[in-house]
Protein backbone atom coordinates (compact mmCIF):
# COMPACT_ATOMS: atom_id res chain seq x y z
CA UNK A 1 0.00 0.00 0.00
CA UNK A 2 1.62 3.64 -1.01
CA UNK A 3 1.23 6.69 0.61
CA UNK A 4 0.90 10.22 -0.34
CA UNK A 5 2.57 13.19 1.68
CA UNK A 6 -0.31 15.58 1.28
CA UNK A 7 0.21 19.41 2.23
CA UNK A 8 -2.74 20.93 3.69
CA UNK A 9 -3.59 24.37 4.39
CA UNK A 10 -1.32 25.95 6.40
CA UNK A 11 1.49 23.98 5.87
CA UNK A 12 0.35 20.77 7.49
CA UNK A 13 2.05 17.98 5.94
CA UNK A 14 -0.43 14.36 6.63
CA UNK A 15 0.23 11.22 4.89
CA UNK A 16 -2.22 9.49 3.13
CA UNK A 17 -3.54 6.39 1.55
CA UNK A 18 -4.20 6.56 -2.45
CA UNK A 19 -4.27 2.94 -3.26
CA UNK A 20 -7.54 1.29 -2.77
CA UNK A 21 -5.25 -2.11 -2.34
CA UNK A 22 -4.88 -2.66 1.32
CA UNK A 23 -2.82 -4.93 3.06
CA UNK A 24 -4.14 -7.36 5.79
CA UNK A 25 -1.13 -7.11 7.72
CA UNK A 26 -2.02 -3.32 8.82
CA UNK A 27 -5.23 -3.63 9.61
CA UNK A 28 -6.25 -3.49 13.65
CA UNK A 29 -9.07 -5.96 14.38
CA UNK A 30 -9.72 -4.35 17.35
CA UNK A 31 -9.98 -0.92 16.35
CA UNK A 32 -13.52 -0.84 15.62
CA UNK A 33 -14.09 -1.84 19.41
CA UNK A 34 -11.45 0.53 20.87
CA UNK A 35 -13.71 3.09 19.10
CA UNK A 36 -16.86 1.80 20.50
CA UNK A 37 -15.41 1.83 23.90
CA UNK A 38 -14.47 5.55 23.78
CA UNK A 39 -18.18 6.24 22.65
CA UNK A 40 -18.02 5.73 18.70
CA UNK A 41 -20.53 3.63 18.94
CA UNK A 42 -22.09 3.87 15.64
CA UNK A 43 -19.19 3.08 13.80
CA UNK A 44 -19.52 -0.37 12.15
CA UNK A 45 -23.21 0.86 11.07
CA UNK A 46 -22.34 3.15 8.89
CA UNK A 47 -24.02 2.76 5.54
CA UNK A 48 -21.33 4.78 3.39
CA UNK A 49 -23.98 7.56 1.43
CA UNK A 50 -21.36 10.36 2.26
CA UNK A 51 -24.20 12.98 3.49
CA UNK A 52 -21.69 13.11 6.41
CA UNK A 53 -18.99 14.69 4.03
CA UNK A 54 -21.59 16.64 1.86
CA UNK A 55 -22.45 18.66 4.67
CA UNK A 56 -19.26 18.60 6.71
CA UNK A 57 -17.42 22.30 6.30
CA UNK A 58 -14.30 21.00 6.55
CA UNK A 59 -14.32 18.41 4.10
CA UNK A 60 -15.39 21.31 1.67
CA UNK A 61 -11.84 23.03 2.41
CA UNK A 62 -9.23 19.97 2.76
CA UNK A 63 -8.79 16.50 1.59
CA UNK A 64 -10.14 15.22 4.98
CA UNK A 65 -13.45 13.09 3.87
CA UNK A 66 -16.05 12.02 6.62
CA UNK A 67 -16.93 8.86 4.85
CA UNK A 68 -13.53 7.82 4.10
CA UNK A 69 -12.43 8.08 7.45
CA UNK A 70 -15.51 5.83 9.03
CA UNK A 71 -14.70 3.57 6.16
CA UNK A 72 -10.98 3.24 7.39
CA UNK A 73 -12.43 2.73 11.20
CA UNK A 74 -14.28 0.13 10.08
CA UNK A 75 -11.68 -2.00 7.87
CA UNK A 76 -9.41 -0.93 11.14
CA UNK A 77 -6.53 1.45 8.99
CA UNK A 78 -5.96 2.87 12.82
CA UNK A 79 -2.55 4.92 11.69
CA UNK A 80 -4.32 6.25 8.85
CA UNK A 81 -7.10 7.93 10.60
CA UNK A 82 -5.15 9.03 13.77
CA UNK A 83 -3.29 11.73 11.13
CA UNK A 84 -6.58 13.16 10.68
CA UNK A 85 -8.49 13.80 14.38
CA UNK A 86 -7.87 17.13 15.16
CA UNK A 87 -9.54 19.16 12.16
CA UNK A 88 -13.64 18.09 12.80
CA UNK A 89 -15.01 21.25 14.26
CA UNK A 90 -17.95 19.08 16.39
CA UNK A 91 -20.17 21.10 14.42
CA UNK A 92 -22.53 17.74 14.22
CA UNK A 93 -23.95 18.83 11.50
CA UNK A 94 -22.90 15.07 9.47
CA UNK A 95 -24.97 13.79 12.90
CA UNK A 96 -27.96 15.69 11.89
CA UNK A 97 -27.96 14.83 8.40
CA UNK A 98 -27.30 11.14 8.63
CA UNK A 99 -30.49 9.21 7.18
CA UNK A 100 -29.27 6.19 9.57
CA UNK A 101 -29.27 8.88 12.50
CA UNK A 102 -25.70 7.82 13.84
CA UNK A 103 -23.37 10.14 15.10
CA UNK A 104 -19.83 10.62 12.98
CA UNK A 105 -18.75 13.46 15.30
CA UNK A 106 -18.41 11.57 18.40
CA UNK A 107 -16.08 8.69 16.27
CA UNK A 108 -13.92 11.93 15.57
CA UNK A 109 -13.81 12.27 19.14
CA UNK A 110 -13.54 8.86 20.07
CA UNK A 111 -10.21 8.65 17.68
CA UNK A 112 -9.19 11.75 19.51
CA UNK A 113 -8.97 9.63 22.80
CA UNK A 114 -7.01 6.73 21.39
CA UNK A 115 -5.00 9.14 19.73
CA UNK A 116 -3.75 10.34 23.08
CA UNK A 117 -3.83 7.43 24.91
CA UNK A 118 -1.02 6.60 22.21
CA UNK A 119 0.63 9.67 23.36
CA UNK A 120 -0.34 11.92 20.42
CA UNK A 121 -1.04 15.03 22.35
CA UNK A 122 -0.98 18.34 20.70
CA UNK A 123 0.34 21.28 22.46
CA UNK A 124 -2.54 23.39 22.85
CA UNK A 125 -4.16 20.25 24.92
CA UNK A 126 -1.03 20.68 27.22
CA UNK A 127 -1.10 24.31 28.18
CA UNK A 128 -5.38 24.28 28.10
CA UNK A 129 -5.10 21.90 30.65
CA UNK A 130 -2.20 23.14 32.64
CA UNK A 131 -4.06 26.14 32.76
CA UNK A 132 -7.05 24.90 34.10
CA UNK A 133 -4.94 22.94 37.24
CA UNK A 134 -3.46 26.57 37.63
CA UNK A 135 -5.96 28.99 37.06
CA UNK A 136 -9.55 26.99 37.74
CA UNK A 137 -9.91 27.87 33.78
CA UNK A 138 -8.72 26.95 30.38
CA UNK A 139 -7.78 30.45 29.41
CA UNK A 140 -5.08 31.97 30.97
CA UNK A 141 -5.63 35.64 32.29
CA UNK A 142 -3.92 38.43 30.89
CA UNK A 143 -2.91 41.61 32.82
CA UNK A 144 -3.94 44.11 29.80
CA UNK A 145 -7.38 42.55 29.81
CA UNK A 146 -7.41 42.73 34.44
CA UNK A 147 -6.22 46.43 33.82
CA UNK A 148 -9.15 47.06 31.22
CA UNK A 149 -11.20 45.01 34.05
CA UNK A 150 -10.65 47.57 36.66
CA UNK A 151 -11.33 51.02 34.36
CA UNK A 152 -14.85 49.09 33.70
CA UNK A 153 -15.72 48.93 37.59
CA UNK A 154 -15.18 44.37 37.29
CA UNK A 155 -14.01 42.67 39.75
CA UNK A 156 -10.81 41.22 39.24
CA UNK A 157 -11.44 37.60 37.74
CA UNK A 158 -12.19 34.85 40.09
CA UNK A 159 -8.60 33.12 39.73
CA UNK A 160 -6.46 36.27 40.92
CA UNK A 161 -8.52 35.69 43.63
CA UNK A 162 -6.89 34.01 47.12
CA UNK A 163 -10.37 32.47 47.98
CA UNK A 164 -10.23 30.55 44.75
CA UNK A 165 -7.23 28.45 45.69
CA UNK A 166 -9.99 26.18 46.93
CA UNK A 167 -11.54 25.26 44.26
CA UNK A 168 -7.83 24.83 42.29
CA UNK A 169 -7.23 22.18 44.53
CA UNK A 170 -10.99 20.94 44.09
CA UNK A 171 -9.96 20.35 40.27
CA UNK A 172 -6.72 19.13 40.95
CA UNK A 173 -7.87 16.21 43.21
CA UNK A 174 -10.60 15.72 40.41
CA UNK A 175 -8.18 15.61 37.69
CA UNK A 176 -5.86 13.68 39.84
CA UNK A 177 -8.21 10.96 40.81
CA UNK A 178 -9.40 10.00 36.89
CA UNK A 179 -5.41 9.74 35.93
CA UNK A 180 -5.50 12.59 33.84
CA UNK A 181 -2.86 14.54 34.96
CA UNK A 182 -0.62 11.41 34.00
CA UNK A 183 -2.80 10.87 30.70
CA UNK A 184 -1.89 14.32 29.80
CA UNK A 185 1.78 14.25 31.21
CA UNK A 186 1.07 17.17 33.53
CA UNK A 187 1.87 15.55 36.71
CA UNK A 188 4.26 18.38 38.10
CA UNK A 189 1.41 21.21 37.70
CA UNK A 190 -0.61 18.98 40.20
CA UNK A 191 0.32 19.83 43.59
CA UNK A 192 -1.54 17.30 46.38
CA UNK B 1 -39.06 34.52 39.10
CA UNK B 2 -36.92 32.69 38.31
CA UNK B 3 -33.24 33.10 40.08
CA UNK B 4 -30.15 32.43 38.10
CA UNK B 5 -26.53 31.89 38.63
CA UNK B 6 -24.07 33.85 36.12
CA UNK B 7 -21.82 31.34 34.17
CA UNK B 8 -19.65 33.26 32.19
CA UNK B 9 -17.19 30.77 31.35
CA UNK B 10 -12.89 31.74 30.70
CA UNK B 11 -13.53 33.58 27.38
CA UNK B 12 -15.42 36.82 28.37
CA UNK B 13 -13.55 37.49 31.59
CA UNK B 14 -9.98 37.38 30.43
CA UNK B 15 -10.57 38.16 26.84
CA UNK B 16 -13.78 40.36 26.27
CA UNK B 17 -14.58 42.03 29.54
CA UNK B 18 -17.06 44.17 27.58
CA UNK B 19 -19.16 41.44 27.16
CA UNK B 20 -19.10 40.54 31.24
CA UNK B 21 -19.83 44.22 31.92
CA UNK B 22 -22.90 44.87 29.34
CA UNK B 23 -24.73 41.20 30.46
CA UNK B 24 -24.33 42.65 34.09
CA UNK B 25 -26.02 45.60 32.98
CA UNK B 26 -28.34 44.03 30.84
CA UNK B 27 -29.54 42.01 33.94
CA UNK B 28 -28.82 44.30 36.64
CA UNK B 29 -30.76 47.18 38.01
CA UNK B 30 -30.32 49.57 35.23
CA UNK B 31 -31.62 46.74 32.91
CA UNK B 32 -34.17 44.15 33.37
CA UNK B 33 -33.53 43.72 37.32
CA UNK B 34 -33.20 40.34 37.06
CA UNK B 35 -32.46 37.90 39.63
CA UNK B 36 -28.81 36.53 38.72
CA UNK B 37 -26.02 36.36 40.93
CA UNK B 38 -22.67 35.05 40.90
CA UNK B 39 -20.66 31.87 42.12
CA UNK B 40 -17.34 32.56 43.11
CA UNK B 41 -16.61 28.57 43.23
CA UNK B 42 -17.38 27.95 39.29
CA UNK B 43 -14.54 27.23 37.22
CA UNK B 44 -13.87 26.43 33.67
CA UNK B 45 -17.36 24.12 32.21
CA UNK B 46 -15.01 22.80 31.00
CA UNK B 47 -14.41 23.08 27.31
CA UNK B 48 -16.04 20.22 25.23
CA UNK B 49 -13.04 20.86 22.38
CA UNK B 50 -10.53 19.62 25.01
CA UNK B 51 -11.81 17.46 27.65
CA UNK B 52 -14.79 16.25 25.88
CA UNK B 53 -12.63 15.59 23.49
CA UNK B 54 -9.51 13.76 25.42
CA UNK B 55 -11.17 12.15 28.30
CA UNK B 56 -15.46 11.68 28.75
CA UNK B 57 -14.47 10.61 32.59
CA UNK B 58 -12.21 13.90 33.08
CA UNK B 59 -14.54 16.63 31.55
CA UNK B 60 -18.05 14.66 33.34
CA UNK B 61 -16.20 15.27 36.88
CA UNK B 62 -15.43 18.46 36.62
CA UNK B 63 -18.56 19.70 34.75
CA UNK B 64 -20.46 18.16 37.36
CA UNK B 65 -18.62 19.82 39.81
CA UNK B 66 -20.31 22.99 38.80
CA UNK B 67 -23.61 21.61 38.56
CA UNK B 68 -23.22 20.66 42.24
CA UNK B 69 -22.89 24.31 43.13
CA UNK B 70 -26.08 25.31 40.92
CA UNK B 71 -27.62 22.50 42.49
CA UNK B 72 -26.82 23.43 45.98
CA UNK B 73 -27.89 27.17 45.68
CA UNK B 74 -31.06 25.97 43.98
CA UNK B 75 -30.38 28.50 40.75
CA UNK B 76 -30.42 27.83 36.88
CA UNK B 77 -27.33 28.30 35.43
CA UNK B 78 -27.54 31.04 33.13
CA UNK B 79 -24.68 30.54 30.40
CA UNK B 80 -23.59 33.43 28.08
CA UNK B 81 -21.34 30.87 25.97
CA UNK B 82 -22.16 28.26 23.44
CA UNK B 83 -19.58 25.87 24.29
CA UNK B 84 -20.54 26.08 28.33
CA UNK B 85 -24.09 25.50 27.10
CA UNK B 86 -23.14 22.56 25.55
CA UNK B 87 -20.71 21.23 27.93
CA UNK B 88 -22.75 21.58 31.21
CA UNK B 89 -26.12 20.33 29.02
CA UNK B 90 -25.16 17.40 27.92
CA UNK B 91 -22.97 16.46 31.28
CA UNK B 92 -26.81 16.68 32.78
CA UNK B 93 -28.04 14.13 30.22
CA UNK B 94 -24.99 11.85 31.22
CA UNK B 95 -25.75 12.26 34.84
CA UNK B 96 -29.27 11.23 34.34
CA UNK B 97 -27.80 7.62 33.58
CA UNK B 98 -27.57 6.15 36.93
CA UNK B 99 -24.21 4.25 36.33
CA UNK B 100 -22.48 7.57 35.04
CA UNK B 101 -23.73 9.46 38.02
CA UNK B 102 -23.09 6.96 40.43
CA UNK B 103 -19.32 6.67 38.92
CA UNK B 104 -19.19 10.47 39.60
CA UNK B 105 -20.31 10.65 42.89
CA UNK B 106 -17.38 7.64 44.06
CA UNK B 107 -14.72 10.18 42.89
CA UNK B 108 -16.75 13.43 43.45
CA UNK B 109 -16.80 12.71 47.59
CA UNK B 110 -13.36 13.04 47.59
CA UNK B 111 -13.65 17.15 47.35
CA UNK B 112 -17.35 16.40 49.83
CA UNK B 113 -19.86 16.88 47.02
CA UNK B 114 -22.46 14.81 45.51
CA UNK B 115 -24.57 15.33 42.50
CA UNK B 116 -28.28 14.55 42.96
CA UNK B 117 -30.34 17.34 40.62
CA UNK B 118 -32.95 19.61 42.08
CA UNK B 119 -35.38 17.90 44.41
CA UNK B 120 -38.76 19.00 43.35
CA UNK B 121 -41.14 16.75 45.35
CA UNK B 122 -41.20 14.02 47.50
CA UNK B 123 -43.90 10.50 47.05
CA UNK B 124 -43.98 9.13 50.08
CA UNK B 125 -40.23 8.56 51.40
CA UNK B 126 -38.95 9.29 47.88
CA UNK B 127 -37.66 11.96 46.56
CA UNK B 128 -38.12 13.12 43.06
CA UNK B 129 -34.77 14.81 41.41
CA UNK B 130 -34.86 16.91 38.45
CA UNK B 131 -31.81 17.63 36.91
CA UNK B 132 -30.10 21.05 36.90
CA UNK B 133 -31.56 23.89 34.77
CA UNK B 134 -29.00 24.82 32.56
CA UNK B 135 -29.72 28.13 29.95
CA UNK B 136 -28.54 30.06 27.19
CA UNK B 137 -28.95 33.27 27.60
CA UNK B 138 -30.16 33.78 24.17
CA UNK B 139 -33.21 31.97 25.60
CA UNK B 140 -33.68 33.72 28.72
CA UNK B 141 -33.56 36.95 26.98
CA UNK B 142 -36.43 35.81 24.66
CA UNK B 143 -38.30 33.54 26.56
CA UNK B 144 -38.40 34.66 30.63
CA UNK B 145 -37.71 38.42 29.91
CA UNK B 146 -39.89 38.83 26.93
CA UNK B 147 -39.21 40.22 23.52
CA UNK B 148 -41.83 43.06 24.33
CA UNK B 149 -40.17 44.34 27.73
CA UNK B 150 -36.65 44.57 25.35
CA UNK B 151 -38.50 46.43 23.04
CA UNK B 152 -39.99 48.70 25.33
CA UNK B 153 -36.44 49.04 27.15
CA UNK B 154 -35.13 50.56 23.50
CA UNK B 155 -33.60 53.93 23.66
CA UNK B 156 -31.35 54.54 21.36
CA UNK B 157 -32.68 54.03 17.64
CA UNK B 158 -30.72 51.45 15.68
CA UNK B 159 -33.08 51.40 13.04
CA UNK B 160 -29.81 51.93 10.27
CA UNK B 161 -28.04 49.15 11.72
CA UNK B 162 -28.42 45.94 9.51
CA UNK B 163 -26.95 42.71 11.42
CA UNK B 164 -25.74 39.29 10.27
CA UNK B 165 -26.82 36.89 13.32
CA UNK B 166 -24.36 34.11 13.39
CA UNK B 167 -25.93 31.37 15.83
CA UNK B 168 -23.21 29.31 16.26
CA UNK B 169 -22.86 25.21 15.99
CA UNK B 170 -23.22 24.50 19.51
CA UNK B 171 -26.04 26.72 19.93
CA UNK B 172 -28.04 24.35 17.61
CA UNK B 173 -26.75 20.96 17.57
CA UNK B 174 -26.70 18.33 18.26
CA UNK B 175 -30.26 18.35 18.61
CA UNK B 176 -31.50 16.16 20.88
CA UNK B 177 -29.94 18.34 23.46
CA UNK B 178 -30.94 21.58 22.09
CA UNK B 179 -34.87 21.84 21.98
CA UNK B 180 -35.51 25.20 22.79
CA UNK B 181 -35.08 26.85 19.28
CA UNK B 182 -35.47 25.15 15.99
CA UNK B 183 -32.17 23.91 14.95
CA UNK B 184 -32.94 24.16 11.18
CA UNK B 185 -34.61 27.59 10.81
CA UNK B 186 -33.83 29.09 14.10
CA UNK B 187 -35.59 32.35 15.41
CA UNK B 188 -34.73 33.88 18.84
CA UNK B 189 -31.61 35.89 17.98
CA UNK B 190 -32.79 37.14 15.15
CA UNK B 191 -36.19 38.70 16.96
CA UNK B 192 -33.84 40.08 19.51
CA UNK B 193 -32.02 42.01 17.40
CA UNK B 194 -35.08 43.20 15.56
CA UNK B 195 -36.77 43.74 18.76
CA UNK B 196 -33.67 46.09 19.97
CA UNK B 197 -34.91 48.04 16.97
CA UNK B 198 -32.23 46.35 14.52
CA UNK B 199 -32.53 45.30 11.47
CA UNK B 200 -31.52 41.41 10.62
CA UNK B 201 -30.27 40.19 6.88
CA UNK B 202 -30.33 37.47 5.24
CA UNK B 203 -27.27 35.57 4.15
CA UNK B 204 -26.17 32.73 1.98
CA UNK B 205 -24.98 29.78 4.66
CA UNK B 206 -25.71 31.74 7.55
CA UNK B 207 -25.86 28.34 10.09
CA UNK B 208 -23.17 27.47 9.05
CA UNK B 209 -19.77 27.14 11.36
CA UNK B 210 -17.57 29.91 11.98
CA UNK B 211 -14.68 27.87 12.18
CA UNK B 212 -13.43 27.61 15.28
CA UNK B 213 -14.70 24.76 17.24
CA UNK B 214 -13.08 21.45 18.23
CA UNK B 215 -9.87 22.13 18.60
CA UNK B 216 -9.71 23.82 14.88
CA UNK B 217 -8.75 26.89 15.65
CA UNK B 218 -5.70 25.87 17.95
CA UNK B 219 -4.50 23.15 15.61
CA UNK B 220 -4.65 24.56 12.02
CA UNK B 221 -5.51 28.55 12.41
CA UNK B 222 -5.68 28.80 8.92
CA UNK B 223 -8.32 26.30 8.28
CA UNK B 224 -10.41 27.72 10.45
CA UNK B 225 -9.74 31.25 9.07
CA UNK B 226 -10.59 30.12 5.96
CA UNK B 227 -13.70 29.01 7.03
CA UNK B 228 -14.66 32.20 8.82
CA UNK B 229 -13.56 34.28 5.48
CA UNK B 230 -16.54 32.36 3.80
CA UNK B 231 -18.83 33.75 6.26
CA UNK B 232 -17.13 36.86 6.29
CA UNK B 233 -17.80 36.93 2.35
CA UNK B 234 -21.44 36.58 2.32
CA UNK B 235 -22.11 38.68 5.56
CA UNK B 236 -20.20 41.70 3.22
CA UNK B 237 -22.28 40.58 0.68
CA UNK B 238 -24.84 40.75 2.46
CA UNK B 239 -24.36 44.68 3.54
CA UNK B 240 -24.26 44.33 7.47
CA UNK B 241 -23.07 47.01 9.21
CA UNK B 242 -21.94 44.10 12.05
CA UNK B 243 -21.94 40.41 12.98
CA UNK B 244 -23.95 39.36 16.28
CA UNK B 245 -23.43 36.66 17.84
CA UNK B 246 -24.05 34.75 21.17
CA UNK B 247 -21.32 32.70 21.51
CA UNK B 248 -17.78 34.34 22.87
CA UNK B 249 -15.56 31.67 20.92
CA UNK B 250 -17.49 32.34 17.53
CA UNK B 251 -16.54 36.05 18.65
CA UNK B 252 -12.99 35.91 19.39
CA UNK B 253 -13.13 33.66 15.88
CA UNK B 254 -14.59 36.37 14.02
CA UNK B 255 -12.29 39.05 15.49
CA UNK B 256 -9.01 37.53 15.14
CA UNK B 257 -9.52 35.86 11.86
CA UNK B 258 -10.76 38.99 9.95
CA UNK B 259 -7.65 40.70 9.97
CA UNK B 260 -5.90 37.68 8.03
CA UNK B 261 -7.65 38.17 5.30
CA UNK B 262 -9.14 42.15 4.83
CA UNK B 263 -7.88 45.09 6.34
CA UNK B 264 -10.98 46.96 8.26
CA UNK B 265 -13.38 44.10 8.76
CA UNK B 266 -16.66 44.01 10.16
CA UNK B 267 -17.46 44.88 13.64
CA UNK B 268 -18.58 41.69 15.97
CA UNK B 269 -20.15 42.00 19.25
CA UNK B 270 -22.09 39.81 21.55
CA UNK B 271 -25.65 39.90 21.71
CA UNK B 272 -25.59 41.66 25.74
CA UNK B 273 -23.64 44.83 23.47
CA UNK B 274 -26.10 45.32 21.29
CA UNK B 275 -28.82 44.75 23.54
CA UNK B 276 -26.97 47.32 26.07
CA UNK B 277 -26.32 49.80 23.34
CA UNK B 278 -30.27 50.23 22.32
CA UNK B 279 -31.26 50.49 25.83
CA UNK B 280 -28.69 53.33 25.94
CA UNK B 281 -25.56 52.64 27.59
CA UNK B 282 -22.42 54.59 26.95
CA UNK B 283 -20.72 53.04 24.14
CA UNK B 284 -17.27 53.20 26.03
CA UNK B 285 -18.38 50.83 28.52
CA UNK B 286 -19.34 47.97 26.14
CA UNK B 287 -15.14 47.46 26.20
CA UNK B 288 -14.78 47.24 22.12
CA UNK B 289 -11.53 48.61 22.52
CA UNK B 290 -10.20 44.97 23.13
CA UNK B 291 -11.63 43.94 20.11
CA UNK B 292 -9.47 43.63 17.42
CA UNK B 293 -11.83 44.71 14.56
CA UNK B 294 -12.88 48.63 15.50
CA UNK B 295 -16.15 49.43 16.19
CA UNK B 296 -15.86 53.00 15.05
CA UNK B 297 -17.74 52.71 11.66
CA UNK B 298 -20.55 51.33 13.43
CA UNK B 299 -20.81 53.86 16.25
CA UNK B 300 -20.33 56.35 13.49
CA UNK B 301 -23.29 54.84 11.80
CA UNK B 302 -25.58 54.94 14.74
CA UNK B 303 -24.49 59.16 15.43
CA UNK B 304 -25.80 59.53 12.17
CA UNK B 305 -22.59 60.79 10.82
Amino acid sequence: MSEVEKTFIGGLKEKLVEDKVIDESELDPNFAKEIQKYGGKDVMTCLQCGNCTGVCPISLKIDYKTRSIVKFCQFGLKKYTLGTRWVCATCYRCYEHCPADLNPAEVMIALRHIAVREGIIPPFVKTAVTNLVKYGQSVKPDPEIEKIRKELGLKRVHSEDPEFASVIREIQVLVHASKYDKLIGIQEEVKL
Amino acid sequence: MTSYLNFFGCVIPNRYPGVEYSVRWVTGPEGFNMDAVDHPQFSCCPVPGIFYSTDKETWLLLAARNLVLAQDAKRQILTVCNGCLSSLLKATEYLQEPKNMGKANRILAQIGKKYTGVPVKSEGKRKVFEPVKVRHYIEVMATDVGLDAIRQRTKRSLKNIKVAVHYGCHYLRPTEHMTFDDPNEPVMLDRIVEACGATSVDYEDKLDCCGAGGGVRSHIVELANSLTQDKCTNIAAAGADCIVTGCPFCLLQFDNAQKSFSKDGIPVMHVSQLQALAMGIDPISLGFDTHHVSAHSLLRKLRGV
